[in-house]
C-alpha cells in the first residue's frame, strides 16, 4: 500500500492519476474493492471511533489518500482536536505499514518512505 | 546539542523524540510544560506518561520560567513543548497579555546550557488559514518567531509527518 499524504488541495489525487490508476480506480467507501482509497480524514470526520476498522480496510488498498489536518492553533473544540489527532495516529499506523510513503506539496510528490 | 521537532497534531513527534532520547545514554529528564485543565488534558498526560515507562526518564512538571530551573545533573532532556509554553508565557492567569519572546528563548537556552542533547518539541500552528481574534493571531505570529529562533539556534531540525522524520536543518541523528 501506498500512502499519499498532503494538505487539502495539495494534489494527491492528480499524484495517483500520474501513477496510472483512472478516475474509475477511486472510492471514498473503504469496501468497495476499488484500488485507491481517497478522503480518508473525511471517514475519520464521520466517525472517529472508527480508526482501527478503517485501518485494516485501507491497508488492503493499494492508494491511500489522505490530508494532513494537524497543523495550525488547536481547536478551541474537542471534537475538533480529536479528530486532527485521530487522522495523525491513523496516518501514523498507517505509513508504518505503507511499502510507501508520498507527501505532496504544491504539485510536487516528495517520497518520505520507502520506492514508488 | 539541539534538535528541534515540529509537527502538526498527532504525527508522532512525541515518540519520535522519546525513541531519540531513548538511544542516549546517561540522565533522562522529561519536561513538561502542559497546564494540566481537565479530563482531557488528564487523558493526555497519561497516554505520554505510558508512552514513556520504562524509557527512563524523571519527569520535571514546569509550566515557565525555565530560566531559572535547575537540572539534577547534566544529560539529555525532551521538553514539550513549545506552543504550550508560550502559551503559559503569553497568557496570564488573569487574563493579562505580555510578551513571552524573550522569556521563552532565554529559557529554552539556559535548558541548553544544563544538557548535552536537548530535543524540543514545538507545533506549527500558522497553517491553517483561519483568521482568529486578536490575542490569537499575536500568539501565532509570536509562536512562529519562536520557532525560526529556536531553528537558527538548533543543530538539527525535523518535521515529523506520519512517524517519518524529514530534515530541514542539520543531519539525522545517528
Amino acid at each position: 500500500m501506498i500512502l499519499v499524504l498532503g494538505g487539502v488541495g495539495a494534489g494527491k489525487k492528480e499524484y495517483a492519476l500520474s501513477l496510472g490508476y483512472r478516475v474509475d480506480d477511486f472510492t471514498s467507501d473503504p469496501y468497495d474493492g476499488k484500488p485507491v482509497l481517497y478522503g480518508l480524514e473525511t471517514l475519520v470526520r464521520k466517525d472517529p471511533l472508527s480508526a482501527d476498522v478503517l485501518f485494516s480496510a485501507a491497508c488492503g488498498k493499494e492508494v491511500v489518500l489522505c490530508a494532513e489536518v494537524g497543523s495550525g492553533v488547536i481547536p478551541l473544540d474537542r471534537g475538533e482536536r480529536e479528530y486532527r489527532e485521530a487522522v495523525g495516529r491513523l496516518s501514523v499506523r498507517l505509513a508504518k505499514e505503507a511499502t510507501a510513503v508520498v507527501r505532496v506539496v504544491a504539485g510536487i510528490p516528495a517520497v518520505i518512505k520507502g520506492e514508488v | 546539542m539541539m534538535i528541534l521537532l515540529i509537527g502538526g497534531s498527532g504525527c508522532g513527534k512525541s515518540y519520535y523524540a522519546e525513541q531519540l532520547c531513548e538511544k542516549i545514554p546517561g540522565p533522562r529528564y522529561y519536561l513538561a510544560a502542559m497546564r494540566p485543565y481537565g479530563e482531557e488534558s488528564e487523558k493526555r498526560i497519561l497516554r505520554h506518561r505510558q508512552m514513556r515507562e520504562g524509557k527512563g526518564f524523571e519527569t520535571v512538571e514546569r509550566y515557565t520560567d525555565y530560566s531559572s530551573l535547575k537540572l539534577p545533573s547534566r544529560g539529555t532532556a525532551l521538553l514539550e513543548c513549545v506552543a504550550n509554553l508560550t502559551a503559559n508565557e503569553m497568557f496570564g492567569p488573569d487574563g493579562s497579555i505580555s510578551d513571552p519572546v524573550s522569556r521563552v528563548l532565554s529559557g529554552i537556552d539556559a535548558l541548553a546550557a544544563q544538557c548535552d542533547t536537548l530535543v524540543v518539541i514545538t507545533n506549527d500552528v500558522g497553517s491553517d488559514g483561519t483568521v482568529y481574534p486578536d490575542s490569537t493571531q499575536a500568539y501565532i505570529g509570536v509562536l512562529g518567531r519562536i520557532n525560526a529562533e529556536l531553528a537558527r539556534r538548533a543543530d538539527t531540525v525535523m518535521e515529523l509527518v506520519a512517524g517519518i522524520p524529514i530534515v530541514l536543518k542539520g543531519k539525522l541523528p545517528s
